[in-house]
C-alpha cells in the first residue's frame, strides 16, 4: 500500500472514499497520523470528493424540513436551559471574593433601578397610547351614529316633511341637495312635486364644475304628498358641482337633461 | 454565521447529496437534519480555516449518506474530514461557478471512469466489490478513479 515511504495516491482517494477494507483504512489512518505529506495529499483528495458532491442536481429541500430543524434544535436549547441554571461548585478565590462582594450587590442594584425605570416608561407610553386610541374610536362611532340619524331622518316614509312659505304664497315644488364631492355622496329631498303620468319621470342632474356634461343622478317620482328623495345615487368621486337641476323625462330616465328645467340651484364652492 | 443562515446557504446541497445517495426523501431529510444538529452542537469537528464549511458539509453528506445505506454508525472517519483551505464556497456565486465546472468536468469524463466514479461515490461500493462487479483488476478500478479525481481537480482549477 505505501509507495516507498508515503501512502499512494490511489489509496488515499480510496481511503477518502471509505472504499478501503477496515483494514487497510486503520493502516492509511495510522500513516496520516504521522506524516504530513500524506495528510496533505487526503485532504487533497477529500477535496476532489466535495467537487464529485458538488455535482448532484439541486433538489428543493422538502416541505417544513427549515421548521422542523429550527424546531429541533430550539427544543434542544430549551432542555439545556436548566442544566445552565444549576450553580457550578468551584473552588473559593477569596481575594477575588473580596473584590466581587463589594460591587456586585450595588451592580446589582443599579441594573435592577435601570430596568425598572425602563419597564415603567414602556408602560407609561404604552397606557398613553391605548387613552388616545380609545378617544379616536368613541369619536369615530360617535360622528357615525350622527351620520345614520341624518339618513334615516331624511328617508324615513314616516318623517314629516314641513316646507315653511310666506303664508301668502302658494307652496310650490322646491328641491334639497346635499352633496359630497370627495366621495360622490348625494341626497336629495324634494317637495311639493307633482305628479306625473306613468310615461314620465323626474331626474336628477349634477352640473360638474368643470363644465363638462350634466351627470344623471337619480330618477324619482314623488308620493301622495309630493315628497320625494333620492339617497346616494352611484356618481363618480372628486366631481365638484356648479349646480342641480331636476327635468321631466321619459319613464327610462335620459342621459341628458331634457328642457325646461324644472328645479335648479346653483351650488356654493365647496366649504362655502 | 447564524445556523438557520447557514441551513439556509447549505441545506439544500447537504439534502441534494444525501438524495442522490439513498434515492429516498425520508432517509435524506434524516441525514440532513442529523448533520445540521450535529453542526450546531459542535460535535461534528468541522474546524474553521480547514476548508470551507460547504466543501465539508457536502463530503459530510455524502459520507453520511453511505453509511445510512449500509446502515452502519457513522464512522469515524466522517469526523476527520479535512479539506484544503483553499476550497471556498461560502458565496452563491462561487458554489454556481464550481458547480458548472465540475459538471461540464465530469460529463468530459471518459465513460468507464464516470462509472466507477459513481459506484465508488454514490452506490458506497468498495473497490473490490467494483472490480467484481465490472471484471477489471483492482489495480485498474484504483487507478481509473484516482485518474478521474485528478482528471476533476485540475478542470476545476484550470
Amino acid at each position: 500500500m505505501t509507495n516507498g515511504a508515503h501512502i499512494s495516491e490511489e489509496d488515499l482517494a480510496l481511503h477518502a472514499l471509505q472504499a478501503l477494507t477496515a483494514e487497510e483504512s486503520a493502516a492509511v489512518q495510522a500513516h496520516v497520523a504521522e506524516c504530513e505529506v500524506c495528510r496533505a495529499e487526503l485532504a487533497a483528495a477529500t477535496g476532489d470528493l466535495a467537487l464529485v458532491a458538488l455535482s448532484v442536481e439541486q433538489q428543493p429541500l422538502p416541505a417544513g424540513a427549515r421548521d422542523r430543524f429550527l424546531s429541533r434544535i430550539a427544543e434542544d436549547a430549551k432542555q439545556a436551559e436548566p442544566e445552565a441554571k444549576i450553580a457550578k461548585i468551584i473552588p473559593i478565590n477569596r481575594a477575588a471574593v473580596g473584590r466581587v462582594s463589594v460591587w456586585a450587590p450595588r451592580v446589582a442594584v443599579a441594573a435592577l433601578l435601570i430596568i425598572a425605570v425602563g419597564l415603567s416608561w414602556e408602560v407609561l407610553h404604552l397606557d398613553m397610547r391605548l387613552r388616545r386610541e380609545t378617544a379616536v374610536l368613541r369619536s369615530l362611532a360617535a360622528k357615525n351614529a350622527k351620520a345614520q340619524a341624518v339618513v334615516d331622518a331624511l328617508t324615513a316614509p314616516a318623517a314629516q316633511r314641513v316646507l315653511l312659505t310666506s303664508v301668502k304664497t302658494p307652496p310650490s315644488p322646491t328641491g334639497r341637495a346635499v352633496y359630497l364631492p370627495s366621495t360622490g355622496a348625494l341626497v336629495f329631498q324634494g317637495n311639493n312635486l307633482a305628479s306625473l303620468p306613468a310615461d314620465k319621470t323626474y331626474e336628477l342632474w349634477v352640473i360638474p364644475a368643470n363644465g363638462t356634461a350634466p351627470i344623471p343622478a337619480g330618477l324619482f317620482r314623488p308620493d301622495a304628498t309630493g315628497n320625494a328623495s333620492v339617497v346616494l345615487p352611484d356618481l363618480p368621486k372628486g366631481i365638484p358641482a356648479k349646480a342641480f337641476g331636476v327635468t321631466v323625462e321619459k319613464a327610462s330616465g335620459s342621459d341628458t337633461p331634457t328642457a325646461p328645467i324644472l328645479l335648479a340651484g346653483a351650488a356654493p364652492a365647496a366649504g362655502d | 454565521m447564524a445556523m438557520a443562515e447557514v441551513f439556509d446557504r447549505y441545506g439544500g446541497l447537504v439534502y441534494s447529496v444525501a438524495l442522490r445517495v439513498l434515492k429516498e426523501p425520508d432517509q435524506a431529510e434524516d441525514v440532513m437534519q442529523d448533520i445540521f444538529f450535529q453542526l450546531w452542537k459542535g460535535t461534528g469537528t468541522y474546524v474553521e480555516g480547514r476548508g470551507s464549511l460547504g466543501a465539508w458539509l457536502a463530503v459530510v453528506a455524502r459520507n453520511r449518506a453511505i453509511d445510512s445505506l449500509r446502515r452502519k454508525k457513522p464512522t469515524d472517519s466522517v469526523e476527520d474530514v479535512v479539506l484544503p483551505a483553499k476550497t471556498d464556497l461560502a458565496s452563491e456565486s462561487e458554489r454556481n461557478l464550481m458547480i458548472e465546472k465540475v459538471r461540464v468536468v465530469m460529463q468530459g469524463l471518459p465513460p468507464e471512469q464516470q462509472k466507477l466514479v459513481e459506484l465508488a461515490f454514490f452506490e458506497g461500493m468498495s473497490h473490490s466489490e467494483i472490480a467484481e462487479m465490472t471484471g477489471d483488476a483492482l489495480g485498474t478500478v484504483k487507478t481509473r478513479i484516482r485518474t478521474a479525481l485528478m482528471t476533476l481537480r485540475k478542470g476545476v482549477q484550470g
